[in-house]
């Protein structure tokens, strides 16, 4: 890249030819790991990655359909918060809880958030994959659309 | 025009970002406005233990009240409450119960407020997500301009927000994605609003010199990172990336200047220098071959604007919108998503020394242009005078001209 002394350096110039590079280095490494043979075609690659790269950006508070199709969250949705609850009448309830706010969870506190940790990871990477779903679910919605149209041409 | 700022901690020794550009605004507005800040004796942002004494005092001319707080944080109960919070789905009165256990809980401050938040023109909040802020605001929303240091952090989905920010008559900003952010969670398009960040002043003109880092032993490639060493910062994820980018790259360090609130790996190119004197870190900043700035959540890297006031440009995590948008806008440097882009950005920034010393340049006129005292100051002044027009003038008027006025 020529660009030198108090010639202007645009970052998104820079940011492009980074992004390709490193496009190259992936698909490289794909491919030396027995990747598909289809990831030869460098153009490809970079459409699928552009795709995927997309659906893994989808912020974390982005409503999603899959989600909504799954029904009652309680029924599938990994919960990481520690709820102190307990199935007996008021008054050893309240015992109960109090012996798990205050004495067992202090002592395994440290094994609960190792655990949320991992949970809240498992979280995240889970809405990605939602999104990454219905990126491809669009994706062929459009494409389906888009033969229609010109088999209809055809016709 | 007579103001109250409210803000969580005041005093000249409190670091936090919200805190020191709370009393960078009082001190610089209070030659032409009659200000007082309304604080509490806090001076710690984990406990809120009081440790000032409560009542009238006046601070570098600026005078403060400071009400005591009446409990200190839970700091257990607050983590429980928080995973249950985020977690998603928690009712309304859970959500506000997080901003009371969050703190610091200063019933005077509220009662203050109450009684008197409208002997004031207008009342600033700093920093949405403490009490004071959150409870305080509603009291005098009319004349209420809310500062909100909002980041993409998990606090920014509660959805007691939404009512909250449509609240205030007007807002200051640090950066347009902050903007953008507290936009897309309030119910309706925001009132007057105006993105300020902060003012820095020009470093000397002679270039820093390199004596007090050459006594630490730093060598002249090392990527810089300033400011508390915490995975909150994104500081694990910093020290992964490096340590792989490391081992192909033997004439690198990395420089850790801040307070260590995670194990730090041994490694030969990263260099842990704990909490560094003034002129240590002015000249790390000077020499450094670029910032690294790993934070997930910002409403504005002070770190990084700093960095471009000496020259210097930068590395940031480009999943941080603030970051990226902040990089992008100054031409001041390259973000990264996740280790090869860490790896091909740190290399071109390293290697590519007449593009990296350009984009040290543009990083610096971006500072001229946008973050001096006198720019900064305009915007805060005009802002203010806006919605003391708009608001002022109904709060005088007589009840059949309701309607008139605050939109």
């Amino acid at each position: 890249m020529a660009l030198a002394g108090e010639t202007s350096v645009p970052v998104d110039a820079v940011m492009t030819e980074l992004h390709s590079r490193v496009r190259e280095r992936l698909r490289a490494q794909l491919l030396a790991s027995g990747g598909s043979r289809d990831f030869e075609d460098p153009a490809l690659f970079a459409d699928v990655e552009a795709l995927l790269h997309a659906a893994a950006g989808t912020p974390e508070a982005a409503k999603l359909i899959l989600p909504e199709l799954l029904g009652e969250p309680d029924t599938w949705r990994l919960s990481t918060s520690m709820r102190y609850q307990s199935h007996r009448s008021k008054g050893p309830a309240a015992l109960l809880i109090l012996v798990k706010r205050y004495i067992l969870m202090p002592a395994f506190r440290w094994m609960y958030e190792y655990s949320r940790d991992n949970f809240e990871r498992q979280r995240r990477t889970n809405h990605v994959l939602f999104a990454c779903v219905q990126e491809l679910a669009l994706e062929t919605a459009l494409l389906r659309r888009e033969l229609r149209r010109l088999s209809g041409d055809r016709e | 025009m007579k103001l109250a700022f409210v803000v969580q901690r005041y005093g000249a020794g409190i670091a936090g970002g919200s805190e020191g550009h709370c009393r960078e605004l009082a001190e610089r507005l209070s030659s032409h406005h009659d200000i007082t800040v309304l604080t509490t004796c806090a001076r710690d942002y984990v406990t809120w233990e009081n440790a000032l004494p409560a009542g009238p005092a006046t601070e570098n001319g600026v005078p403060v009240m400071r009400f005591p707080v009446a409990r200190q944080r839970r700091i257990k109960i607050f983590a429980d409450l928080s995973d249950e919070v985020f977690d998603g789905a928690a009712p309304p009165d859970r959500q506000q119960e997080w901003f009371k256990e969050n703190g610091p809980d200063t019933p005077g401050l509220i009662d203050h407020l109450r009684s008197h938040g409208r002997d004031y023109d207008l009342v600033l909040f700093w920093t949405y997500r403490y009490s004071p802020s959150y409870f305080g605001l509603p009291l005098v929303a009319d004349r209420a301009v809310l500062v909100p240091t909002a980041e993409e952090d998990p606090a920014i989905d509660l959805s007691v927000l939404h009512e909250f920010f449509d609240r205030p008559a007007g807002y200051i900003f640090m950066t347009p994605e902050e903007r953008d952010l507290v936009s897309s969670r309030a119910l309706h398009s925001l009132r007057d609003s105006v993105v300020a960040g902060i003012g820095l002043e020009p470093v000397a003109a002679t270039p820093s010199s390199r004596a007090p880092i050459d006594q630490l032993g730093i060598p002249a490639d090392y990527l810089l990172y300033l400011g508390r060493v915490d995975r909150n910062k994104g500081c694990d994820a910093l020290l992964d990336n490096f340590q792989e980018y490391a081992s192909t790259r033997k004439d690198v360090t990395l420089v850790l200047a801040g307070p260590p609130k995670m194990q730090i790996p041994e490694h030969p190119q990263i260099r842990a220098l704990g909490y560094v004197s003034d002129e240590v870190r002015s000249a790390l900043l000077a020499h450094a071959r670029a910032l690294v700035v790993p934070s997930w959540y910002e409403s504005l890297s002070i770190v990084l604007l700093e960095a471009w006031n000496h020259g210097v440009p930068a590395l940031v995590n480009g999943r941080c919108k603030v970051l990226a948008g902040q990089v992008t806008r100054a031409n001041g440097g390259l973000y990264y998503m996740f280790p090869a882009e860490f790896d091909e950005a740190a290399d071109y920034l390293l290697a590519q020394r007449a593009e990296r010393d350009a984009m040290g340049r543009q990083g610096l006129r971006y500072i001229d242009r946008e973050y001096r005292w006198p720019t900064v100051m305009a915007r805060v002044e005009s802002l203010l005078q806006e919605v003391y027009g708009r608001t002022s003038r109904p709060r005088r008027q007589p009840a059949s001209a309701a309607g008139v006025g605050v939109n």
